[in-house]
């Protein structure tokens, strides 16, 4: 046995003996127990990673109103399980099963392609990182999302894979910097703008300057995109130029929120969804015909949620878990 | 152009080759055993995103080269496991805090419930290691709250017998715990 081994198992006792039955031995070991943990510097940390499993049962309880049945249920559960006919066949028959069920666990990472996995940079949702790359310019995420870097003498390519980037590029008129999706290229010197990944489609967003856009479908055509426009680069080519607030676009960005301007309900619950480590469900066609105008701040999605629970009361939200949100119209 | 990835190239190339030579392959296994694509399809990736997450935590190259077949079946078998036993978990619980607030004002947050889930699969791998009689003891006076004589009582054991029962889950639960962030204590 390693000495920690063998403290623990002196902490351990001294732990069961403070809930022993008689009083008298309880005060005992109150003092008994301070005493060894004052002893020595490590008595103390070992004792600790002990309290806090006790703590951590406390916890259970109190964290389902002070009852200890759910608790109770979900331990026996669990433990009838693994005294099933063999932990892996008792595992395939639940499996088989539920197969098709959207259980909110199972599906958090789905969707989630190995490229998007193996990326050189990565964002969970609910995050907003900010990377310096290696020539000074700069990648935030909004949200979930990923890119791969590919630096070399002559180029800066940024691919992303995933989400929504802005991108500050640092000047270097000897490399260009380009951004690359399944869609199009869009290049720049030295800029500011947005781009987001759909699965049909990629938006860019010119905060600042000037870049020129190559389509996938037409690779020989350039297409140039100033500050205040947007562009739709989709597999069928370039769509229109379209205007939009440079500025309020920027701010969104800084304050983490999205301004939404007569949406439909489905689009807006989407975007909040991507800001989420769980699901957000519900029937696209019921909400169709539910428009949107609104801030929403996307680093508090549950008050996003309340937000538009409170503009629309016929919307019924309900939280099943942190992971699963059901949004309808009863 | 050159790809040339800035960031980790050589155990990304690993990842990368062991995803294109045995992807199809895991998937193929685990259709057979869980009759289902999707389900395997899901699994399949799980067992490739655990690898992934392993070889960050060690921080060097995936031991995985020799039997990558052998190794990439027992991760998944795991997985397996894992699901299930956080399946059944999830389900005892919610039906239990279900039937709960029918006959109680209040219900817990989505945060709470979470946090109590996770605490809950820990201990439950934790005490996969005791018998059940200890791990009954251990719950009977930790959650039920009952005194070590009545535990004792109810299992035909000694008084004596319910502490060392009491002790050997406590140093379970602790070994279980170490390197797990999602076990803190206390409740609000």
């Amino acid at each position: 046995m390693t000495d920690d081994e063998a403290l623990a198992e002196q902490a351990a006792e001294w732990i069961v003996q403070l809930t022993a039955d008689d009083v008298a031995e309880r005060a005992r070991a109150r003092e008994g127990f301070e005493a060894w943990k004052r002893a020595d510097p490590r008595h103390g940390e070992v004792a600790a990673s002990l309290e806090n499993v006790v703590q951590g049962l406390q916890g259970v309880r109190t964290r389902a109103g002070g009852s200890y049945r759910p608790a109770r249920a979900a331990l026996d559960a669990a433990a009838a399980g693994r005294a099933g006919r063999g932990k892996v066949k008792r595992a395939v028959v639940a499996l088989a099963v539920v197969c098709g069920l959207a259980l909110p666990f199972w599906l958090v990472l789905t969707g989630c392609p190995p490229a998007v996995l193996l990326a050189d940079l990565r964002a969970g949702g609910g995050e907003w990182p900010v990377r310096t790359l290696a020539d000074g310019s700069r990648v935030a995420f909004n949200g979930a999302g990923a890119v791969n870097l590919y630096y070399d003498a002559r180029r800066r390519v940024v691919e992303l894979l995933q989400g929504e980037i802005l991108v500050d590029v640092a000047r270097d008129a000897a490399r260009p910097f380009v951004v690359e999706t399944a869609h199009g290229s869009i290049r720049a010197l030295g800029t500011r703008f947005v781009v987001r990944r759909d699965d049909d489609a990629t938006t860019l967003t010119m905060l600042e300057s000037t870049v020129s856009v190559r389509s996938a479908a037409a690779p020989d055509a350039v297409t140039l995109v100033s500050a205040g426009q947007r562009l739709r680069l989709a597999a069928g080519g370039l769509g229109p130029l379209a205007p939009i607030d440079a500025r309020s676009v920027a701010d969104a960005w800084r304050q983490r929120s999205m301004v939404v301007e007569d949406r439909p309900l489905p689009e807006v619950l989407d975007e909040l969804a991507r800001h989420r480590p769980g699901l957000i469900e519900y029937d696209r066609a019921s909400l169709q015909g539910v428009r949107v105008s609104a801030v929403l701040p996307l680093d508090d999605t549950d008050r996003a949620l309340q937000l538009l629970r409170t503009s629309f009361p016929g919307l019924r939200v309900r939280t099943w878990t942190r992971y699963l949100v059901l949004v309808d119209r009863p | 152009m050159a790809p040339m990835p800035a960031v980790e190239s050589a155990m990304q190339q690993q990842m990368h080759t062991l995803y294109s030579d045995h992807h199809g392959w895991l998937y193929g296994w685990l259709r057979k055993r869980l009759g289902c694509s999707h389900n395997a399809a899901d699994v399949a990736h799980d067992t490739f995103v655990r690898i992934i997450a392993s070889r960050d935590a060690l921080i060097g190259p995936v031991p995985v080269m020799d039997e990558p077949r052998a190794y990439l079946a027992t991760t998944a078998n795991r997985l397996l496991v894992d699901r299930a036993r956080r399946q059944s978990i999830e389900r005892a619980y919610l039906a239990e805090l279900a039937l709960a607030a029918e006959s109680e004002a209040g219900h817990p947050s989505a945060e709470d419930t979470l946090a109590a889930l996770q605490a809950l699969e820990q201990i439950s791998v934790a005490l996969d290691g005791v018998s059940a009689r200890a791990r009954e003891a251990f719950m009977l006076h930790y959650l039920d709250e009952q005194t070590h004589a009545a535990i004792a009582d109810r299992l035909g054991v000694s008084s004596r017998m319910v502490r060392k029962y009491l002790v050997q889950c406590l140093l379970q639960c602790r070994a279980g715990a170490s390197g797990c962030p999602a076990w803190t204590g206390g409740g609000r």
